[in-house]
């Protein structure tokens, strides 16, 4: 499948607990991108992916999306986005499967068992989320992304907890997402290889 | 994410989980036995008393079956997925209490038969009972729910729910108790019915609304 979209966010200004985290902040997104945002612990990274989801609303700012400005009908974005916070969205008392067709209704058997045969859970596919290791939780949570066919990827620390393989596939994926003509907007700690299109830093 | 598989998510969770349920269902029927042993057995004091004494157990129950209902979610970031996923967060609200409502009543009205027994609930009146339950219990969870969602994210929330929604339970719990009262005497109840009916389809409209904007607030 190949995407076609765009991300236009201008003067945003994130305030929390009276604090201002970022001001006239502007940056855009086009096919093909990644967009990773830097910045110390407590900078604003997550606040800022939060407002692009439609999780957090900030003060002044307009989000456009393809050209339509989304910044008080967030709906059309959020129909072509997926988002991954620090929590992992999965319900403890559900299986895998479960879980990942609860988000991924249209998912076919196949589609499930490769995506599974890939983040290494084959065997878990009855298991109840509650007996993963976090780590593996935040493969069933990134398994969304492939199975969910949106060109838009907020990603808040995903490798978060994740082995060096889990690392690998997940950047693979990126790749492939972007080669596809996909966009992700991402914050992580960690030092990424060659995925990273562009850097926005926050102070 | 549909409106489908959603309701579909909340209710096996619902049922993987339906210890919490049946506890709420245990603390009703043992405060209800509680009373003929603790005070009076007599049908001379039970029957006038009976409609009271079961919507305050049934109050008690529900409060305790909807001081938690969206911890989990917050807990483990499906609240926060709801939120972004692009469909009308009231609407989810609106199913996920709806769910709970069913979870709850139902089992409440099965079991209904044997407390207004033990209580010797005049038989005219159970089906007055019964009416009063139906109409007044979805208010008391959509307006528990806009409480449990506004403390959903504070560590003491279960002890402030109650103070918060408390007050607005009383009047539901003064028409219930006056309808099978005045059935009990032979004057009109339908009225308070209707009134029961009335809060509830008011909260109906309110309550999804304002459960969203609190748990908007909540994930931020
Ligand atoms: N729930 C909250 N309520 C109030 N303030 C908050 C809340 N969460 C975070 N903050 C504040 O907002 C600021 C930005 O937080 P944010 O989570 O966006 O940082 P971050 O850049 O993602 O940090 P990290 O690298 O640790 O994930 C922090 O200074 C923090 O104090
Ligand atoms: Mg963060």
């Amino acid at each position: 499948m190949l995407f076609s979209a765009s991300l236009d966010v201008s003067n945003v200004w994130i305030e929390r607990s009276d604090r201002d985290l970022c001001r006239d902040l502007s940056f855009t997104l086009r096919a093909g991108e990644v967009l990773r945002v830097l910045g110390d612990n407590g900078a604003g990274k997550s606040s800022l992916l939060k407002v692009v989801a439609g999780a957090m609303t900030p003060l002044e700012g307009r989000i456009m999306f393809n050209g339509q400005d989304v910044t008080s009908h967030r709906a059309l974005l959020q129909q072509s986005m997926v988002y991954i916070g620090h929590g992992a969205g999965l319900k403890s008392m559900l299986t895998i499967e479960e879980n990942l067709l609860s988000y991924c209704p249209a998912t076919s058997p196949e589609q499930m068992q490769s995506v599974l045969d890939i983040l290494d859970l084959a065997n878990h596919q009855e298991t109840y989320v509650k007996a993963l290791s976090a780590g593996q939780s935040r493969r069933v949570a990134l398994a969304r992304l492939w199975l969910s066919q949106c060109p838009l990827w907020l990603l808040d620390e995903p490798f978060a907890s994740l082995d060096v393989s889990g690392v690998a596939v997940v950047e693979s994926k990126i790749q492939q997402h972007i080669n596809e003509g996909g966009m992700v907007l991402l914050t992580t700690h960690q030092a990424l290889s060659s995925v990273v299109t562009r850097d926005l830093v926050l102070s | 994410m549909t409106y489908l598989t959603f309701g579909r998510t909340q209710c096996r969770v619902l049922w993987r989980r339906k210890q919490d349920t049946v506890n709420a269902l245990l603390f009703f029927v043992m405060v209800v036995a509680l009373f003929p042993l603790g005070i009076n057995p007599s049908a001379a004091f039970l029957a006038p008393a009976a409609g009271g004494i079961i919507w305050c157990a049934a109050v008690l129950a529900i409060l305790m079956a909807i001081d938690g209902i969206f911890k989990e979610d917050f807990r483990d970031g499906t609240l926060e997925q709801w939120v972004v996923c692009g469909l009308s967060l009231p609407v989810l609200m609106l199913i996920k209490v709806a769910i709970h409502w069913f979870a709850v009543v139902f089992p409440l009205l099965l079991v209904m038969p044997l407390v207004s027994e033990m209580l010797m609930l005049p038989s005219g009146s159970f089906w007055v009972l019964v009416a009063t339950v139906l109409a007044g219990t979805p208010c008391l969870f959509l307006l528990g729910a806009i409480g449990a969602a506004l403390t959903v994210s504070l560590k003491q929330g279960a002890t402030l729910v109650i103070l918060v929604i408390l007050p607005f339970y009383l009047p539901v719990i003064i028409f219930a108790t006056s309808a099978i009262e005045a059935s009990q005497v032979g004057l009109p109840y339908i009225g308070f019915v209707a009134m029961l009916l009335a809060v509830s389809l008011l909260s109906l409209v309110v309550s999804p609304f304002m459960t969203a904007v609190a748990v908007k607030a909540s994930v931020n």
